[in-house]
């Protein structure tokens, strides 16, 4: 499959792309890991190492004939996990473990993930949706449920406004949780017959870095225990964000009354 | 009544998560039924245990095995439907009510809503790291 020393740099190439898209899109690191040791084998490497953390991948790779070749990539993930990305590449590691794809075939393919990003309208609906819910589940009237979501919206549109600037995760939190936790306390105030703390429980609901959470102790469980640190310092960190947001907010809040 | 509408609001809102993470339309009905199901399973253990901790710990377990037995006869990533399915256990009531409290001045109270914040987040922790260990269990090389 592979005979030239170009070609080895290729495909590492193409692997550390690979990786690279698997841990934006949220992947566990184990899984990061297995993939690309899995594909290396696939492609007829004698020996592949492979050690991933969140911001950095390092591979070697040694097939017969040729000196080993090690390539390390810096990781920068926005922390927004697109599951319509990791079946996708998911799919793309089966068959190519099955029938390793030519390199240049390889390329394209990732490209083509690369650039196919989930659904916006998903990612409002489903906001919407989640926030209502859970305002409703956790004890709010439906009228409740629907400020709520109406509340989402606004969290998806500054959600997307900042991700078009330098902020980072935990800044975002604290802007998003203040503005949406002043704005839920003025409605709730004009509008006596809402529950403040049912309506901000649901929007809260798709601020907590859930998912961070879950993965980190996940990587560290099965041994990836830097990884799990790091994850769960980064979550805690955003999670505190989201404290401080809030609790800003509802002091003002309290103080108006 | 008051639970038909839990379940029905833990379907929409774990769908609401599907959706929001960009899982697929042909898996999103699956996804959410993990998270309904996974609050079933709470509301039942709740009710005869009467122990929080214990049933958050059995949901989140449940959830677990869920997720990884659909993923593999579905083809996909469990992380697809194991996120969405354990998404109702998340605390987000107590966590809000301690931030609430901790404003208000009444630190007992926070405390106490923290605490149960701690646990329910220790018990889905739990719950994840019994599933794994069966999984890692069950292969054997």
């Amino acid at each position: 499959m592979i005979d030239s020393k170009a070609e080895q740099s290729d495909l590492l190439d193409c692997l550390l792309r690979m990786g690279d898209l698997l841990l934006d899109a949220g992947a566990e690191i184990s899984r990061v890991e297995d993939t690309l040791s899995r594909l290396g084998t696939a492609y007829g490497a004698m020996r592949t190492d492979v050690f991933v953390i969140t911001s950095m991948i390092s591979m070697t790779m040694e097939f017969p004939g040729f000196e080993a070749v090690t390539e390390t990539r810096r990781i920068r993930s926005d922390g927004q996990p697109d599951f319509y990305r990791l079946e996708k590449l998911n799919n793309l590691s089966r068959s190519c473990c099955t029938e390793p794809l030519p390199l240049e075939e390889l390329h394209q393919n990732l490209e083509h993930v690369a650039s196919g990003r989930k659904p916006l309208y998903a990612k409002l609906i489903g906001s919407v949706l989640a926030a209502g819910a859970f305002a409703v589940f956790f004890g709010g009237t439906m009228l409740d449920g629907l400020v709520s979501a109406v509340f989402a919206v606004a969290i998806c549109f500054l959600q997307e406004r900042l991700s078009h600037t330098d902020v980072k995760p935990v800044g975002e939190n604290l802007i998003i949780s203040l503005l949406i936790g002043l704005g839920v306390g003025i409605a709730a105030t004009l509008l006596k017959p809402l529950h403040m703390d049912m309506i901000l429980i649901g929007d809260i609901m798709l601020l907590i870095p859930g998912l961070a959470m879950t993965n980190a102790i996940r990587n560290m469980l099965v041994g990836n225990t830097i990884s799990g640190v790091v994850r769960l310092a980064e979550s805690l960190m955003w999670a505190a964000a989201l404290a401080g947001g809030i609790m800003v907010a509802l002091t003002i809040v309290n103080y108006l009354h | 009544m008051s639970i038909l509408i839990q379940l029905l609001t833990a379907f929409l809102g774990s769908l609401g998560f599907a959706l929001l993470f960009g899982v697929r339309p042909k898996h999103l009905l699956l996804a959410a039924l993990g998270g309904m199901l996974a609050w079933g399973v709470y509301l039942a253990m709740e009710h005869w245990l009467g122990m929080p901790f214990l049933s958050c710990l059995t949901a989140s377990v449940f959830a677990v095995v869920y997720a990884e037995i659909m993923a593999r006869v579905r083809k996909i990533p469990a992380l697809l439907l194991t996120v969405p399915a354990i998404i109702p256990l998340v605390p987000g009531r107590t966590l809000y009510y301690a931030m609430s409290e901790v404003v208000r001045g009444d630190l007992a109270q926070a405390r106490a809503y923290g605490t149960e914040t701690l646990l329910a987040a220790l018990a889905i922790a739990g719950g994840i790291s019994f599933a794994i260990a069966f999984r890692e269990l069950r292969t054997t090389r």
